[in-house]
């Protein structure tokens, strides 16, 4: 028993010290410094400093994550709703075979890409000019928190509408053929036969997404050149320009802790579904 | 099946390990670590390099990046001291910032190295001997200098502001055609701000000079409050780039740039020749990058001898003014001999050398330097 023990812990040894040392120790080191000051003694003073310069910072950036999950949300509903309710079955498969693009793009080159894209003279806007919708002198530019805005739902909306989309598929479909033949439209089945039953993978997608858009730098870096500016830009400055690593991870800390409430939904929902995350 | 990859394989590794020893022990490598971006790289990797290495056929030069800005800088500070205790360091020459350049001076990261190479004596500026505010005397020569200027767009704008008052004025009566990138994106903006605090503070000398004053700092409060004012009446780009792309699609008119970026990208034909350059008064700042050597480096008569190849007027003519635009790093009349009236006066014809030198000016000392920035972040923002 004691040896099968042992066998087991060797086991997992190695993938524990990875997490150990990759990720535990590191994060230990990061929290520390938030509540160090630069002679080594203990302080909050880094957090009154992030309080008292990125205060503003702060709620911009859990408002712009938040938005785009919203939207990120309701475009991936869309989307997969479309693959299965969807009555053309040419439109489907066009969506089905467009829809994963922006998957394999990374966050640097959509952002890169959405730097020309949405500029005051952008394509988009002299796209828009040459159709007659708009009128280029009057045009406004949108780097700026709308552009981190398109930007992230752009690239996160294939995410989430893949991990919907397979459940979706994989639903009995005969409630929703039940609904049809009482005469239900597609967008009431959509809403209140679909949706409910793959909340659960939803939610996980979108919380996966809210983590993700976090951490992103080189997204507001690159696209919006205004303040308010987001989180990781604030961090970024912290350490480059003063090599100030306390301020750094205090913001790192509120990260953190943003992170961390959406970590607790989506492990509550892991429990709630028979421990299946 | 399964048999006969694995063969191969062993096969290849095998011939792999046999001949790499070989070309090792022949070679000495030099490291050659730069901040900055990757033309930088490409600099050392495709031009100083292979010189070096035709000079000295038994040296591999090893080109690695940081990447830009103060960023890069304070990765090659942190490696160093991280390297600190051990006997011998893997980077022989560094390529950094001034910020940093104080840092490890202070931190004796660095050898005082330039009694010991010849180029030395063609070393003028004032930048040479101080990096914001610590005296670099002996362990710094510059690669080149660099210098921030506003650009403009000649078709609009017909008489283009010749002071941070004028240029005031100007956005008053044309708003939202003044951008620049703010702090966090890049230093073509913060050498905008620190340029308006110059231009707004009772005292813009002492801020370059020191000594430092903690209280100095509540005298720019009028020069932030006004900038916070300004601010609302021009765009603010996404980066040093993002200012160039905008006067190259026409979205503003006027903006703050680095010289050698400005004149690659016209070069390039991503702005149009009518875009051209002043230097607005009082003076805005530029920074040299220096050369410098760890103070336990494994090569260090290597080191010396492909900086001093570095700092030749040969190379700093071909290399810095003809290839990158940059301001030369050691006395402009030492290379101005090596180069063609065409190529000299290509860099002087919009910025002219009397400009640089009234209103070519430094950085400010470093914790003014952070005083400034902060002080951005906390009222203008």
């Amino acid at each position: 028993m004691r040896e099968a023990r042992l066998f087991m812990l060797l086991l997992v040894l190695p993938a524990l010290s990875v997490v150990l040392a990759l990720f535990v120790y590191p994060l230990g080191l990061s929290l520390a410094s938030a509540f160090t000051a630069k002679d080594g003694t203990a302080t909050l003073e880094n957090f009154a400093k992030t309080y008292q310069l990125y205060g503003d910072d702060i709620l911009f950036t859990f408002l712009i994550v938040a938005v785009s999950t919203v939207v990120i949300g309701a475009l991936a509903a869309a989307i997969g709703g479309y693959l299965i309710l969807g009555e053309n079955p040419r439109a489907v498969a066009f969506l089905k075979w467009l829809y994963r693009w922006p998957l394999f793009i990374p966050f640097i080159v959509a952002a890169q890409c959405m730097r020309t894209f949405l500029a005051k003279n952008g394509l988009m806007n002299n796209t828009f000019d040459s159709l007659g919708l708009i009128n280029l002198q009057s045009a406004v530019g949108l780097l700026d928190w709308r552009g981190i805005i398109v930007t992230f739902v752009w690239k996160q909306t294939p995410f989430v509408a893949l991990l919907v989309a397979g459940a979706m598929a994989s639903l009995d479909r005969s409630t929703m053929e039940a609904a049809r033949n009482l005469g239900a439209g597609r967008v009431r089945i959509l809403v209140e036969i679909v949706l409910p039953q793959v909340a659960q993978v939803m939610v996980v997608g979108l919380i996966l997404s809210f983590v993700t858009m976090l951490s992103v730098l080189s997204v507001p870096i690159m696209v919006s050149g205004g303040s308010p500016a987001m989180l990781t830009v604030d961090m970024a400055f912290r350490i480059n320009s003063y090599g100030d690593y306390g301020t750094a991870n205090a913001l790192g800390f509120i990260s953190y802790a943003m992170t961390g409430i959406a970590a607790w939904v989506y492990l509550r929902r892991g429990v709630s579904g028979g421990g299946r995350p | 099946m399964k048999r006969l990859v694995l063969l191969s394989a062993a096969t290849v590794v095998t011939l792999a390990m046999m001949s790499s020893p070989g070309l090792a022990q022949r070679k000495v490598t030099l490291n050659v670590i730069s901040a900055g971006d990757q033309n930088m790289v490409d600099y050392v990797r495709d031009y100083l390099g292979p010189q070096f290495e035709k000079s000295h056929p038994d040296v591999a030069v090893k080109a690695v990046g940081t990447g830009p800005g103060d960023a890069g800088s304070q990765k090659i500070y942190e490696k160093l001291m991280a390297e600190k205790s051990s006997a011998s360091w893997d980077i022989d020459v560094a390529v950094i910032h001034q910020k940093a350049a104080g840092d490890m001076i202070r931190e004796k990261l660095l050898a005082s190295y330039t009694k010991d190479v010849p180029t030395s004596k063609y070393v003028t500026s004032a930048s040479a001997t101080n990096a914001l505010g610590t005296d670099a005397t002996g362990y710094v020569i510059p690669m080149f200098n660099s210098q921030t200027a506003i650009a403009y767009n000649s078709d609009m704008v017909k008489n283009p502001p010749a002071s941070y008052d004028e240029l005031v004025k100007w956005v008053d009566a044309n708003p939202n055609k003044f951008g620049y990138n703010g702090i966090k994106g890049g230093m073509s903006g913060v050498s905008f701000v620190v340029g308006w605090v110059y231009a707004n503070a009772p005292d813009a000398e002492k801020l370059m000079k020191g000594p430092y004053d903690p209280a100095t700092k509540a005298s720019w409060d009028p020069a932030f409050a006004k900038l916070k004012e300004f601010n609302k009446k021009v765009v603010l780009t996404p980066g040093n780039a993002g200012t160039l792309d905008m006067l190259g699609r026409g979205e503003i008119e006027m903006g703050p740039v680095w010289v050698d970026m400005f004149y690659t990208w016209q070069a390039d034909g991503k702005l149009p020749p009518s875009v051209k350059l002043k230097l607005i008064g009082p003076g805005m700042p530029g920074q040299p990058m220096y050369y410098v050597i760890p103070a336990k480096a494994a090569n260090t008569k290597l080191a010396e001898e492909f900086i001093a190849l570095a700092t030749s007027p040969k190379v700093q003519a071909d290399g810095i003014v003809k290839r990158f635009n940059w301001y030369p790093g050691i006395d402009a009349t030492a290379v101005k001999s090596q180069l063609d009236d065409a190529t000299w006066n290509k860099l002087f014809v919009d910025v002219t050398p009397q400009d640089l030198a009234s209103k070519g000016k430094t950085f400010p000392i470093t914790p003014y330097f952070n005083d400034i920035l902060e002080g951005y972040e906390k009222k203008v923002q």
